[in-house]
Formats: structure tokens, C-alpha cells, sequence
């Protein structure tokens, strides 16, 4: 049977998980059907425990849709991380001093997420664009660049009255985003989350934009010769692939921390990479593949008090998966250029 | 007896049979023709016969070492001429390569065949006669009692194709069994002893040369008469210049133009001759926007200023049919519909607000299927999927759609079967009737021949000599294109 690419990165990455997951359980003398089991229990065991898998899961869609985009362009994003903590950075640092109704500071602040992360994206597509630098190397410098200015910045310049030496002050709660579900942190970040899925799969596939888009990604010297712009179609979409992981980081400080912390991410923005490429860069499957992932990252704490397997199997297995997908098209990339 | 003999061979890749029940036979020291069209099975033969791809059914008896040249060169340009052809059969010393050895091997080799090239030249340097030379070389290298030569002449000029065809000569003198994969039919009947016709993955007719001629191969080739090309009506006796080229410079990765001058009135196909990297791809890339230039291009009434991209040529009536259809075209993922309007994407007629308006993109689509006959006659099929004569006739279609003023056509009948070729050229000539400009940029005489009104040879980035549809002369035309005045 001949599998497509996506459908091939699927299955190699539920290999991992399994047969690499059951070594590493039985490394540390768990049997792997009670260690997974304990993992489907703290992920989806109970109500509260199902509400912080979706938290996970929304956390991780919004960066791993920007990546997609990207990739369907063609542009290996692999700065999504700093995306997210720059566009999250904007908004601890602009909510905890802005008092407005919510209905004014909610949207106010998810902008400024994404005016912070679509900048951060726009320099790597500056630098591609102007200078032709590999925007592998340009993103993946800038993701260290944004934990220093967002050090430097909640420790100099823009230090909070209140916050301690990682973080800003506490958001006033009229800019907390509304629980959907009580005495959970599940917000309106998931619907947020799941509309921009299906308005991206609406861009990508029905509008002009989207077409010239994935022209860009899947044949540049052809769309190139049909008139599209690459230097300009590369730039924007850098900058948007940016600005939906900044606003991610925004919905993460308005809605899960309530501040900003330079801890925000656990690395959302890295194994984004891995849910995107698990769903095929189609923003519906991604989606999916974005709660694959969050029950991954939720149920590996329940596992660990479960089963007494370390949770860093979890973070083990993410980052093989991210290597074997994504260092195996860049690497067939390279090559082909 | 045979020093190369397939028996029954059948090779399928899925539904497709490539190869389907094949008997061929070689003999020492004969030249012997494969001739087909594109996608005929002529390559898949040979790369069983080499060994490089395993048949599914049948018998290959080899009494002695296969060498096979491919069409696209398998050198490693940075490495010097005797590291390529001794390349993984180094001589050594201990542990250290034997470099005065391996020099001294491929001077002999060339000596004995009288294939003389640098040892220690870097083969990107050299021009391409001589980096097939090393290609030969390489596999003469290995001693071989036959030798496959899958369409060898592609890249080479008229003079150099004559050369090359003595070393061949001079290689069956001494025993060699060489078969020639080709299309072109004059190199058959010149240097080959018997022709092998496949079509379909069959041989369908094998003649002795000396009994055939080039008229009657093609018949076999196609399997019916080839279609003739559209008439052409006369020219008008007031002619509008629509393209004015003074004094053009350009260069991209592959070669470059220093000061052309070049004038295409409406209604008229100007033939650009000339050899590979004589400036061809800097012409067509200047003209299409993509190359930065000196000089002026004058379209109609206006100066085109460098800095002005495809998409505002394309929107002023200006079309190009890329030289490479896989790559500069076409999207090979997509359908037939998505190819069809690429370029026209932001038309009014083809979308809907932001969206692209499905129903107006299949129905141009299916114009162009049903103009150009495109086959499978379905829209959503993958173009990727389709032959080449296909994919061409949908780059072909697109560009011709909507009757535009100058069309720059670079090599538009490269590598497709003989009737996806007669029906672009028919189109062409219609379009010209029409009053289109076509500036047709070939590397084969005969398309020029049957298509220009004028031609200009192309020699180093400049025009060596130009020629009326009335004064072609193959000979003289093939002089300039070689460098000679």
C-alpha cells in the first residue's frame, strides 16, 4: 500500500510513541500497557483532567497552524517558539498596565500578541527576502534572541512594580480570557483555536491568496514565472505564520498564567512542529494531531504519579518524533535546492 | 552469437506496463537503433538491459560488461576528469590513492580510443563535448562489450554531434556492441546497422537501416501518419513591430546575451537557432521579467524597464512557455483546473471576491482540455500523472487562451511524443495567423525549419547571421550555430 507523505508521518510518528514509549517504560520497570494506561487516565481520566488536555491542546494548535502555513509556503519556520513568546511578552507587557473593560482589553491584547509574534516572524521573512538567508538557521537563532529580549525587557525597561525577576505583574481580570468550562483553565482559546483552523483550511484552499500561497510552497520557479511575487509572498506569510503562534502566546498570558513569564512555553512552539507535520499541514488534521499531542502533555504528569514513569519520556518521544519529520524534509530540502 | 540477449522481457510499475514482452539481441561490433516515442519504454529497456532496473519477467544473457551513458550526464562536476571516470575504482597504493596511476590509466584509455581529454581538468570547466567524453570514458573504463547509449546527442550541436558519432564508429570497429537509444531518425539512418521500433513498451517493427528510411520509422514510431501542421496563411505586407530588443544584456546561471538587437512583428515566428548556453535562457528569462537587463525592450508602444515583474508582462499580453514545463510551468501536485488558471489567478472572470471561483476556473480548464486535446480529458486529473505531451499541451493551452500579443516559446516540444508535438506547433502557427508574435527559441533545426518565418542564429550571446524563410540553409545555419563565419 502506498501511504501519502502526510499519512506516512502520521504512522511513523504513532510508531514512535508506541514502540519507543513501551522501551522507555520498561527501562524504567513499568509494564507499558499500565504505563499507557495511566497516561489515557491523567489525560482524559476525568472532567478536570480532560479540560486541562484541551488547554494543552489549544496551546500547542495555535503555533503549530502558524507553522503550517509557513510550510505550505514552503518557508521552514522553526522560530515559532520565540513567536510565541515575543507576541506573549507584548501582551503580559501591555495588559498589566492597560485597565480597560474587557471587551476593549481582551481583543486589544490578542492584536498586540500577534503584532508581536507577526514582527518576530517578518524578520526571519525579511532576512530570506533580502538577503536570501536560510530561514531554517534565521528562525531558529531568533527563538534565543526572544528569551533574551523578553528577559531583558520584563528585567529592564519594562520591569513590573509587582512581578518577580521572570515574569510581570499579575493582568487585571477584566483582560482574563472567560472560562468556557468552571474552575478550569479551559477559556475561549480553544474556539478561537478551532475558527482559525477552519478559517485557514477555507484560506488555503478556496481564496486567491491561498492558492498563490501553496504555488509559492509546492513549485516557486513555476509561480514565480506566473507572476506571484515570492520575495513579498515569503515576507507576509513569515510575518502571519508569526503572528498566529504570537497571538497563541497571547491567549496563553490572557487565559492560562494570567502574566507573562519567561517560563510560558514548555516548548509549544518546537513540538508545534511535530503536530503540523503529523497533520499533513492541513489545518483540520493538525488540529487533531494537536490533541494527540495534548493528551501527551497532560497525561504524562498523571503517568508520573500513576505509574512512576518520568514525564520526560513524554518530552523524549516529542523530540524524536520532531527530528525524524522535520529533520528529514529539511535534509531532502537542502538537497534539492 | 549474441554478446546481449533479452528474452520475454515484461516490466510493469503498477497497472502501467513499461516493458511488455521484449526479445533483443546484440551483436560485437554492430551498431544497433531503439527508436520510439517518449514514454514508449525505450529508457526502461535499456536500464534493464544495464542491469540498473530488475525485470519482472523474462531473460537478459550478457557475455560481458554493460556500460550505459545516460541522457543527463552522471558526473560529479566539482571532481577532476580522472577522479569522475575512475570514480569508486581507484587505484591504491596501501592506503593512499595512486594518483600518478590513475592518471596515467585514463590517458591510456584515451589514447586507445582517441578520446583525448585532460586527467586533471575539472569537469565543470569543460564544455559539454568533452564532459561526454569523460561519460563515455567512465564507462569504457570498465572494459565493456556493449555499450547502451540512451539518447546521447541531446545536448550536442550539429558538428559536435557528427564527432561524437566517429568515436561510436570507431568503438563497434573494435568489437563493441552499441546500442543507441534516440528519437532523432537522421542519426539512425547514418550510423546504425539495424533499427528496433517500440511503441507502447513493444517492439513493434525491426528493419535492417540500410532498407528503411527516416519517413517510413516515423510512421512506425507514431503507429499511423503523423498529423500535418496547420497551414500557414501569408504574411501581411503591413507588419506592426510588437517586440523591439536594442542592445540587450543579460546573464543568468547558465549563460548570458551581450548586445542583442532583435525586431518580431505581429503575425510572425522569428526562429532563435543555436546550441544550449548560447544565451537562450538570459533572452527568455530578460523578456519574461525574471532577469535583470540593460538594454531596451520595447513592447508595442511602451519600454518595459527591468524592474517590471511577470505578472505586469502577463497582464500586457506577454507570454512565455517556459523551457522546463516540471519545474518553471507547472505544478505537479495539482489538477489540470489549478495549472490551467495559474497566472490568471487574480482575473476578475476567474474569481470570486477573495475566493477562486471553481465552476469559471473548471470550465477555462475544460476549454483548454478540449482545444489541445489533452488526455486523460478529465480536469481534475494530476498533471504530475499525465505524459509529457499532456502537461505540455495544458502550459501550451494556458498560454495561447485569450489570443495574447507576443508568446516567447523555449523549446515548446522538448521530450513530448510526436503528436502532442505536431498539435503544438499547429497551434503556434494558428496563432501566428492570428497576429500573435512568437519568438520560438529551439535547439532542433527541424522545428525551426517548419515553424519561422525568419531566423536568427544565436552564437555566444549575439546574432551570427540572419536567414529568410526562403534562403534556410541547413549548412549554413549549422556553420554559425558551431561558431564559424
Amino acid at each position: 500500500m502506498k501511504l501519502s507523505r502526510g499519512a506516512r508521518d502520521a504512522a511513523i510518528a504513532f510508531g514512535i510513541i508506541v514502540v519507543f514509549g513501551s522501551l522507555a517504560m520498561m527501562l524504567a520497570g513499568v509494564n507499558p500497557i499500565d504505563g499507557f494506561t495511566a497516561l489515557m487516565i491523567g489525560a482524559l481520566g476525568n472532567v478536570p483532567e480532560t479540560a486541562e488536555t484541551l488547554v494543552q491542546t489549544t496551546s500547542l494548535l495555535f503555533p503549530a497552524l502558524g507553522i503550517a502555513v509557513a510550510f505550505r509556503a514552503g518557508l521552514f519556520n522553526i522560530g515559532a517558539e520565540g513567536q510565541l513568546l515575543i507576541g506573549g511578552l507584548l501582551a503580559g507587557v501591555i495588559g498589566e498596565r492597560f485597565i480597560a473593560p474587557g471587551i476593549i482589553a481582551i481583543p486589544v491584547l490578542l492584536l498586540a500578541g500577534a503584532v508581536g509574534g507577526g514582527f518576530w516572524g517578518a524578520l526571519a521573512g525579511w532576512l530570506r527576502a533580502r538577503f536570501a538567508a536560510n530561514e531554517v538557521i534565521a528562525t531558529l537563532m531568533l527563538n534565543y534572541v526572544a528569551i533574551q529580549v523578553a528577559a531583558y525587557a520584563i528585567t529592564g525597561p519594562l520591569k513590573s512594580a509587582t512581578g518577580a525577576g521572570n515574569e510581570t505583574g499579575e493582568l487585571p481580570p477584566s483582560a482574563w480570557l472567560p472560562t468556557i468550562l468552571p474552575d478550569t483553565r479551559l477559556t475561549i482559546a480553544l474556539v478561537l483555536a478551532l475558527a482559525l483552523a477552519l478559517f485557514l483550511r477555507w484560506m488555503l484552499r478556496s481564496t486567491v491568496i491561498g492558492y498563490q500561497l501553496r504555488a509559492v510552497g509546492d513549485a516557486p520557479r513555476t509561480a514565480q514565472r506566473a507572476g506571484i511575487d515570492l520575495a513579498k509572498m515569503r515576507f507576509w506569510t513569515m510575518a502571519f505564520s508569526g503572528a498566529i503562534a504570537g497571538f497563541g502566546g497571547a491567549t496563553i498570558v490572557l487565559g492560562v498564567l494570567h502574566r507573562f513569564n519567561l517560563a510560558l512555553s514548555p516548548g509549544y512552539g518546537f513540538i508545534g512542529i511535530a503536530v503540523a507535520l503529523v497533520g499533513e499541514l492541513d489545518p483540520l488534521w493538525v488540529t487533531v494531531a494537536a490533541f494527540v499531542f495534548g493528551i501527551l502533555q497532560n497525561g504524562a504528569i498523571g503517568m508520573q504519579a500513576a505509574a512512576n514513569v518520568p514525564r520526560d519520556v513524554v518530552t523524549a518521544i516529542e523530540g524524536l518524533i520532531i527530528l525524524v519529520l522535520a529533520g528529514r524534509r529539511i535534509i531532502t530540502r537542502s538537497g534539492a535546492d | 552469437m549474441p554478446v546481449l540477449a533479452l528474452r520475454g522481457i515484461v516490466k510493469r510499475y503498477g497497472d502501467l506496463v513499461a516493458v511488455g514482452g521484449v526479445d533483443l539481441e546484440l551483436e560485437s561490433g554492430a551498431i544497433v537503433a531503439l527508436i520510439g516515442e517518449n514514454g514508449a519504454g525505450k529508457s526502461t529497456l535499456a536500464n534493464i538491459a544495464f542491469g540498473a532496473t530488475a525485470a519482472d519477467e523474462g531473460t537478459i544473457e550478457r557475455n560481458g560488461v554493460v556500460g550505459l551513458v545516460h541522457q543527463h550526464f552522471q558526473l560529479v562536476e566539482r571532481l577532476s576528469v580522472w577522479e569522475n571516470v575512475l570514480l569508486g575504482r581507484e587505484p591504491r597504493k596501501g592506503w593512499r590513492l595512486d594518483v600518478a596511476a590513475a592518471r596515467a590509466r585514463v590517458r591510456e584509455l584515451g589514447e586507445r580510443y582517441g578520446l583525448h581529454v585532460d586527467p586533471d581538468a575539472i569537469v565543470e570547466t569543460l564544455p559539454i563535448g568533452l564532459k561526454q567524453r569523460v561519460e563515455l570514458l567512465r564507462e569504457l573504463e570498465r572494459e565493456p562489450a556493449i555499450l547502451l547509449l540512451d539518447e546521447p546527442t541531446a545536448v550536442l550541436a550539429p558538428s559536435e554531434i557528427a564527432s561524437f558519432f566517429t568515436m561510436i564508429v570507431a568503438l563497434a570497429k573494435r568489437g563493441i556492441a552499441i546500442l543507441v537509444v534516440t528519437h532523432k531518425l537522421a542519426e539512425v539512418i547514418a550510423y546504425t546497422s539495424k533499427v528496433n521500433v517500440m511503441r507502447a513498451g513493444e517492439i513493434v517493427a525491426r528493419y535492417e537501416t540500410a532498407q528503411t528510411n527516416a519517413a517510413e520509422l516515423a510512421r512506425a514510431m507514431v503507429g499511423g501518419e503523423i498529423p500535418p501542421l496547420a497551414e500557414r496563411t501569408a504574411l501581411p505586407r503591413q507588419v506592426l513591430p510588437v517586440i523591439h530588443i536594442r542592445g540587450l544584456c543579460a546573464r543568468t546561471e547558465s549563460d548570458e546575451i551581450a548586445g542583442l538587437d532583435l525586431t518580431l512583428a505581429a503575425g510572425e515566428i522569428l526562429g532563435i537557432a543555436g546550441v544550449e548556453g548560447n544565451g537562450q535562457t538570459a533572452l527568455a528569462d530578460a523578456l519574461a521579467g525574471i532577469a535583470d537587463y540593460e538594454g531596451t525592450i520595447r513592447f508595442r508602444e511602451e519600454n518595459l524597464p527591468p524592474s517590471l515583474g511577470p505578472h505586469a508582462r502577463i497582464m500586457r499580453g506577454i507570454q512565455i512557455i517556459p523551457q522546463d514545463r516540471q519545474h518553471e510551468a507547472l505544478v505537479l501536485d495539482w489538477s489540470v483546473t489549478e495549472n490551467a488558471i495559474l497566472g490568471r489567478e487574480r482575473n476578475p472572470e476567474l474569481r470570486r471576491g477573495w475566493q477562486v471561483d471553481r465552476a469559471a476556473a473548471r470550465a477555462f480548464a475544460q476549454t483548454i482540455v478540449e482545444r489541445f486535446d489533452v488526455r486523460p480529458p478529465r480536469v481534475d486529473a494530476r498533471v504530475g500523472g499525465l505524459s509529457g505531451g499532456n502537461q505540455q499541451k495544458v502550459v501550451v493551452g494556458r498560454v495561447l487562451a485569450g489570443q495574447p500579443s507576443f508568446v516567447l516559446a523555449y523549446q515548446p516540444t522538448r521530450g513530448i511524443d510526436v503528436g502532442a508535438a505536431a498539435l503544438v506547433q499547429s497551434r503556434l502557427i494558428e496563432a501566428r495567423n492570428a497576429g500573435t508574435a512568437i519568438l520560438l527559441i529551439s535547439f532542433e533545426l527541424d522545428e525551426i525549419f517548419a515553424l519561422a518565418d525568419r531566423v536568427v542564429v544565436l552564437y555566444r550571446g549575439k546574432i551570427a547571421g540572419e536567414f529568410g524563410r526562403d534562403a534556410f540553409d541547413r549548412g549554413r545555419i549549422g556553420a554559425l550555430m558551431a561558431g564559424s563565419s
